[in-house]
C-alpha cells in the first residue's frame, strides 16, 4: 500500500459519467509574459502590438499556458484526491479560440473511460475529457487526456471487457 | 518566422537542442502547475512506482516547445544571414497526439527533434498553410521521453487572395455591414 495516496479514491471508487467542475481562472497580463518568456517568446505572446498583427489579434496566453493552468485546475479538484501514478499523455488538443489578456477561463472534466493497463494490469487508465470555455461561454480548449490510476486491489482478477 | 510554407521540407530532421532538468525547476513547474507529489516532493515521490522526483510531462512539453521557438528563430537570423527574407510562423490549432514514453529525473538532459510530416493550405484561414509535425524528445540512454504530432500554422509567400474574398474583405470594412459577414464567415 502507498502510504501518500492510501487515503484518496482509486480505480475502484470511480465511474465513467462523473463530472468535476473545475472552478474557474483569470488570466494576466503579467502571467502571460511571464510564461512567454520562460516557454513561448513568440512576439505574439509578448508584445501587445506584435500581437495586434498577429492572427491572434491582440495580446493571448500560449496555448501551453491554458493548457498548464487546466492541468493546476485538474490537480486541484481531481487529481490530488486520486491514487494518480502520472499522466500518460493526451489527444485530441484543440485551443479553438485564443484566451486574451483579462479573460477568465473555466470549465469541466468529464470522465470518459475506465480501463485496466493492458501491459500492467495493476493498474487502471482513466480517460478524462476536458472543455474550457471564457467567460463568455465560447470553448477555447478541448483535449482528452489519459493518467494512470492505482487499483486498491491489483490482484483483481481482470474481468471480460474491462480491458478493450 | 523561419521559412515560407513553399519552402519547408517534409520528413527533413530538424534538432532542436536539449535541455538539461534540475531538481529545482522540475518542483517549480509541479509547484506551479502540477502539484502531484511525485512532481514537488522528492521524499514522498520515494513512494510512488516512479520511485522518485519526476518533471511533469507538461514541463518537458512546455521546454521543448521553448526549444522548437528558438530553433524558429536560429532559423530566421540564418536566412537573413544569407540575404534572404525569412517566413511567418502562426500560433498553432492543436495537438493531435502525445504520449509520454518514460520519465524525465533530476539531471536528465533532453534532446529534442522536429519533423515535418505533411502540409497543405488552410480551408479556414486564407493565405496560411498547415503544417503536421512530429516531436520527439529522447534522453542522454537514448530513450524515448516523448512523441508528439502537433499542427502548426504557416504563412504562404505565393499567396495570392481570389477575387471573391478581396471582395468580401472589402465589405467588412463598411460598419454594420461587416459584422453581418464577420458573423456569417465565421
Amino acid at each position: 500500500m502507498n502510504p501518500v495516496t492510501a487515503n484518496r479514491r482509486h480505480y475502484e471508487d470511480l465511474t465513467i459519467g462523473e463530472i468535476i467542475d473545475l472552478g474557474a481562472t483569470s488570466v494576466s497580463k503579467e502571467m502571460i509574459v511571464a510564461f512567454a518568456r520562460e516557454f513561448d517568446p513568440f512576439p505574439f505572446h509578448l508584445d501587445e502590438e506584435a500581437a495586434k498583427a498577429s492572427l491572434l489579434g491582440g495580446l493571448a496566453s500560449s496555448g501551453w499556458q491554458t493548457a498548464a493552468l487546466t492541468l493546476r485546475m485538474l490537480g486541484d479538484r481531481f487529481l490530488n484526491g486520486i491514487a494518480s501514478m502520472g499522466g500518460l499523455g493526451f489527444s485530441d488538443l484543440k485551443w479553438k479560440k485564443p484566451v486574451m489578456v483579462g479573460d477568465t477561463i473555466s470549465g469541466t472534466a468529464t470522465i470518459s473511460g475506465l480501463r485496466r493497463s493492458r501491459h500492467h494490469p495493476e493498474r487502471g487508465i482513466v480517460t478524462i475529457d476536458l472543455d474550457m470555455s471564457n467567460q463568455s461561454g465560447e470553448p477555447v480548449m478541448t483535449m482528452r487526456l489519459a493518467n494512470l490510476i492505482e487499483l486498491r486491489d491489483p490482484a483483481a482478477p481482470l474481468v471480460e471487457g474491462e480491458n478493450p | 518566422m523561419t521559412r515560407w510554407f513553399e519552402d519547408i521540407t517534409l520528413d527533413e530532421a530538424f534538432p532542436l537542442g536539449s535541455h538539461h532538468f534540475t531538481e529545482a525547476e522540475i518542483i517549480r513547474f509541479g509547484q506551479l502547475y502540477d502539484p502531484q507529489y511525485f512532481h514537488v516532493d522528492p521524499e514522498a515521490a520515494k513512494a510512488s512506482h516512479f520511485g522518485g522526483l519526476v518533471a511533469s510531462g507538461w514541463h518537458t512539453v512546455s521546454v521543448g516547445h521553448r526549444r522548437m521557438v528558438e530553433a524558429l528563430f536560429a532559423e530566421e537570423d540564418r536566412l537573413r544571414g544569407l540575404g534572404k527574407e525569412p517566413g511567418v510562423s502562426g500560433p498553432s490549432p492543436g495537438v493531435n497526439k502525445m504520449e509520454f514514453k518514460a520519465p524525465v529525473r533530476p539531471g536528465d538532459t533532453v534532446t529534442y527533434t522536429l519533423v515535418v510530416t505533411g502540409k497543405r493550405p488552410s480551408n479556414s484561414i486564407p493565405g496560411w498553410g498547415l503544417l503536421f509535425n512530429t516531436l520527439e524528445a529522447t534522453n542522454q540512454n537514448g530513450e524515448l521521453v516523448y512523441h508528439a504530432e502537433l499542427v502548426g500554422f504557416s504563412k504562404l509567400r505565393d499567396y495570392k487572395m481570389p477575387l471573391r474574398l478581396r471582395l468580401l474583405l472589402a465589405l467588412t470594412r463598411i460598419p454594420v455591414l461587416g459584422k453581418v459577414i464577420t458573423k456569417r464567415t465565421g
